[in-house]
C-alpha cells in the first residue's frame, strides 16, 4: 500500500491549477450510480455490479470496456488502498466525462487491499482520455484526501441515503 | 470477454492511457508496480487484432493524441464533422470499424 496516511496530496502538478474541494466531488456523484448495499461479495463481481450502473445511466454502452479496464488496473496493484476502501480508477475512451460510482458493502469484499481489510467502501472513477478541465486527477486525489480521514470514513459508513453521503461531502469543504 | 475488433481497439488505447498515466496515479499514492503486464497485455491484444487494424491505429496515434475518438450528436469529436447516415448506421451496429472520413481517425460512438 503506497498510500501515505498522513500526508496530503497537495501535488500542484497533479492538480493541474485546478483548486478542487471536497464539496466540489459532490457534483461527480449521482443518486443513480450509488448502492447503498453491494450485493457483490467478491471484488470481480462488484466491479461488475458497479459497471453495470454505469451502463443502465448511459454513462457508458458496454460494460466490457470499463470493466477490461479496470481489471487491467487491479494488476498493477489493488485499487483497495486500505482501511476498508477501494477506489478502482482510469481512463477510458468509452466515458465521455469524469464520473463516480459509489457502493456500499455491509460485510465487506476482500479487495485484496495491501492492509488485508476488507473493503466497504467503494468509489470507481471513470474518466474520459481527453479531460480539457483537467478534473481527473484532481478528482481522484481529492478523493483520497476525504477518505484519508478516520472521521469521514465513519461518516460514509454510516450515510445510509444518497442525500447523507453528499452531505459528508459538503461538510468538509 | 473482449472480441469485436472496435471493443479491442479500445482497449488497446485505454491501456496506453493508462501506461501514460502511471506516474500521475502514483503520485496521488496508488500502488502501480509492474507496468511490463501492460505492455504483455498490450501485446496480447495486439496479437488478437487483425494486421491492417492494428497497423491503422499505430498510424493513427503517431499522428494524433487518440487515434479512437467518440462521435457525439453524429459528429466527430476529433475533427467535428458530421459523419455521414450510411457510416451512422453501420457504426451503431457495432459490426465495423470505421474511420472519420474527415480526420481518419476510428470511431466509437460512446452511446
Ligand atoms: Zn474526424
Amino acid at each position: 500500500m503506497q498510500v501515505v496516511w498522513s500526508k496530503q496530496n497537495n501535488n500542484n502538478r497533479l492538480n493541474h491549477g485546478v483548486t478542487m474541494q471536497s464539496k466540489d466531488l459532490t457534483e461527480y456523484f449521482s443518486e443513480n450510480l450509488f448502492v447503498a448495499n453491494l450485493k457483490a461479495k467478491t471484488k470481480a463481481k462488484s466491479l461488475e455490479e458497479l459497471s453495470d450502473l454505469f451502463v443502465a445511466n448511459k454513462v457508458i454502452r458496454t460494460k466490457g470496456i470499463v470493466l477490461e479496464m479496470l481489471n487491467q488496473r487491479e494488476t498493477l496493484g489493488s485499487t483497495g488502498i486500505g482501511k476498508g476502501v477501494a477506489i478502482p480508477h482510469g481512463r477510458t475512451t468509452a466515458a465521455l466525462d469524469v464520473t463516480i460510482a459509489f457502493g456500499k458493502s455491509k460485510n465487506g469484499i476482500d479487495f485484496d487491499s495491501v492492509d488485508k481489510e476488507l473493503v466497504k467502501l467503494i468509489f470507481v472513477v471513470l474518466a474520459p482520455p481527453q479531460d480539457d478541465n483537467n478534473r481527473y486527477l484532481p478528482v481522484l486525489g481529492k478523493l483520497v484526501e476525504v477518505v484519508h480521514d478516520k472521521a469521514n470514513r465513519e461518516k460514509l459508513l454510516q450515510a445510509k441515503t444518497f442525500e447523507e453521503l453528499m452531505q459528508v461531502f459538503e461538510e468538509v469543504g | 470477454m473482449l472480441n469485436k475488433q472496435l471493443d479491442l481497439l479500445v482497449a488497446l488505447q485505454d491501456l496506453d492511457i493508462m501506461i501514460k498515466d502511471i506516474d500521475d496515479v502514483k503520485q496521488i499514492g496508488f500502488d502501480v508496480e509492474g507496468r511490463e503486464k501492460l505492455d504483455e497485455a498490450r501485446n496480447e491484444l495486439t496479437e488478437k487484432l487483425s494486421k491492417p487494424l492494428a497497423f491503422n491505429y499505430e498510424k493513427l496515434k503517431k499522428r494524433y493524441k487518440r487515434a479512437i475518438v467518440p462521435v457525439k450528436d453524429d459528429f466527430c469529436l476529433g475533427c467535428f464533422m458530421r459523419v455521414p447516415t450510411q457510416l451512422i448506421t453501420r457504426g451503431r451496429e457495432d459490426t465495423a470499424v470505421i474511420n472519420c472520413e474527415g480526420c481518419g481517425r476510428i470511431l466509437y460512438w460512446y452511446e
